[in-house]
């Protein structure tokens, strides 16, 4: 076990990296381990005091396309979940349910400092040195090259390819000259509620299934779709994870987040089976929010921009690899690390970091059979049409997400389209 | 040292000034203060200001929203701000 209080690696002042990932949270741990299990002197640079402690998501993960020492190696997942339910709320309650179901898990349940502290480990055991409570504050920069960070002590920790997973604030990329910050059309900020719960009224209301909640605008309990999610609710383990999201701004008008969050929330706590069944068993224990991008990679200007530069590559949503489906973006980390570190092997190898040299992986993501299509898939953002009418709104609400484990499951889990269909009920 | 206010939160003292307004471009539209569930702003003669860091998940909604780019908007020094086990 590792002690991450104070974990900080020795560097002397002429010390110098092959490969510095900013960003101990899900993809950085992932391409620093390749990296140090191909020999190159990998270092990883996180801000916060233990890896993952200032991520805050509601978290499940499809683990089909993981990398394999993740699947294998027991992580700390909560729990395994074998379908969603979908309930669409009117006048309250519950008026349409479907549910959608596998004989296998669907995806994992993980809270993000154990599974981060732990993505971290494995990097460490692999040789990759890791510096928390450091906060990378700009770029070194030599010409056109990035070569290395300046840390909030003022130190420089010089590399030879940088691996930006520092999430989509994206500071480095910009002051490295490579990227513009997101516009707020396309970022959703979460308000999440993590409630204690026995393991058995988990197992008995949920059935290990995740819940998404869709309701008419008038029901106020969630964004309008488009402007926002679904409720989720994440059981894990022995506590249910809730979320609602509002995007920052839609149509011109910035939301009044700061209001309209706690609004929903109240207001959600009031329909039926909150207040019958979840509620009575669930006691409030952390309340946290954070900004999360989706439908970054639907505007032009945020798909074009540059995912690498000379000396740099970017990961996970610093690339702007959200998921414009399900909004999970966490196995997009870990498939985007996983090429990057491959790319920053090869590139050492023939000693040219140009962005003309780490242009392939461009290529490379462009290839996977996940990641272009998690960026560019208009579903859910279509949604927003399909809400005028309430039929409409079912039935295209419910295909989009059934849309998602079509193109996921078949291509990871080499299942034919039509085994999968077979599954799915009809809407 | 670090403090709880909102459950399952702490906040680790010692941040710096890491978000701060830019009086100059601010055209005091309050856009920071409409998304900002931290309630870290306040606006007065016109301009925001940062009424305090404490509640602040360092999420950025305030820089991303903010018209003029009058935010400038930083990381807190490493090991401070808010960290949380349940995220």
């Amino acid at each position: 076990m590792i002690d991450f209080y104070h974990c900080f690696a020795e560097v002397s002042d002429m010390e110098k990296y092959d490969v510095i990932v900013v960003g101990a949270g899900f993809g950085g741990p992932v391409a620093a381990k390749k990296c140090a299990e191909a020999g190159l002197h990998t270092l990883i640079v996180e801000r916060g005091q233990r890896p993952g402690e200032k991520v805050v998501s509601g978290t499940y993960v499809p683990l089909f396309g993981a990398p394999e020492w993740i699947r294998e190696g027991n992580p700390p997942l909560e729990r395994a979940a074998y379908g969603w339910r979908y309930h669409f709320i009117k006048g309250g309650d519950i008026y349409l349910s479907i549910d959608v179901s596998f004989p296998f898990p669907i995806s994992h349940g993980m809270y993000c400092r154990p599974m981060c502290t732990w993505l971290a480990e494995q990097a460490v055991k692999a040789g990759a040195e890791l510096r928390t409570s450091t906060t990378a504050v700009d770029v070194v920069k030599d010409k056109d090259f990035v070569k290395g960070i300046v840390t909030d002590e003022g130190e420089e920790l010089r590399c030879d390819i940088l691996i930006n997973s520092e999430g989509l604030q994206n500071l480095l990329a910009i002051k490295a000259g490579i990227r513009k910050k997101y516009i707020p059309d396309a970022i959703e900020l979460c308000l999440e509620y993590d409630f204690e719960m026995d393991s058995a009224d988990i197992d008995r209301i949920f059935d290990n299934r995740i819940e998404f909640h869709f309701a008419m605008p008038e029901e106020k309990v969630i964004a309008p779709l488009g402007q926002g999610s679904v409720v989720y609710l994440f059981p894990y383990g022995n506590s249910l994870h809730t979320c609602i999201g509002q995007f920052l701004k839609h149509d011109g008008e910035v939301a009044q987040t700061s209001k309209l969050l706690e609004e929903y929330y109240e207001n959600y706590f009031q329909t039926k089976r909150w207040k019958e069944v979840i509620g009575p068993k669930a006691k409030l224990r952390a309340k946290m929010w954070d900004t999360c991008p989706l439908y970054v990679g639907l505007f032009p200007e945020m798909h074009s921009m540059p995912r690498c530069g000379n000396g740099i590559l970017l990961i996970g949503d610093a690339a702007g690899f959200e998921d414009t489906s399900s909004g999970a973006g966490i196995a997009n980390a870990w498939y985007s690390a996983d090429i990057a570190a491959d790319v920053a092997i090869e590139a050492l190898k023939a000693k040219d970091t140009s962005a003309a040299f780490l242009a392939k992986y461009d290529e490379l993501w462009q290839a996977h059979p996940v990641l272009p299509r998690s960026i560019s898939d208009r579903g859910r953002r279509n949604l927003l049409q399909a809400q005028k009418d309430e039929a409409t709104m079912v039935k295209l609400g419910f295909e989009q997400w059934f849309n998602s484990v079509y193109d996921l499951i078949p291509m990871l889990n080499e299942m034919k389209p039509s085994e999968i269909k077979a599954m799915l009920p009809k809407v | 040292m670090a403090k709880e206010a909102i459950p399952g939160v702490e906040w680790v003292p010692g941040t710096g000034d890491f978000i701060k307004i830019i009086e100059e471009k601010c055209n005091g539209c309050g856009d920071c203060v409409r998304v900002c569930l931290g309630k870290c702003f306040g606006l007065r003669q016109r301009k925001a200001y940062v009424k305090g860091l404490e509640h602040c998940f360092e999420c950025a909604a305030c820089w991303f929203v903010c018209p003029e780019d009058a935010i400038d908007f930083s990381w807190p020094k490493g090991g401070t701000g808010f960290r949380t086990e349940f995220g």
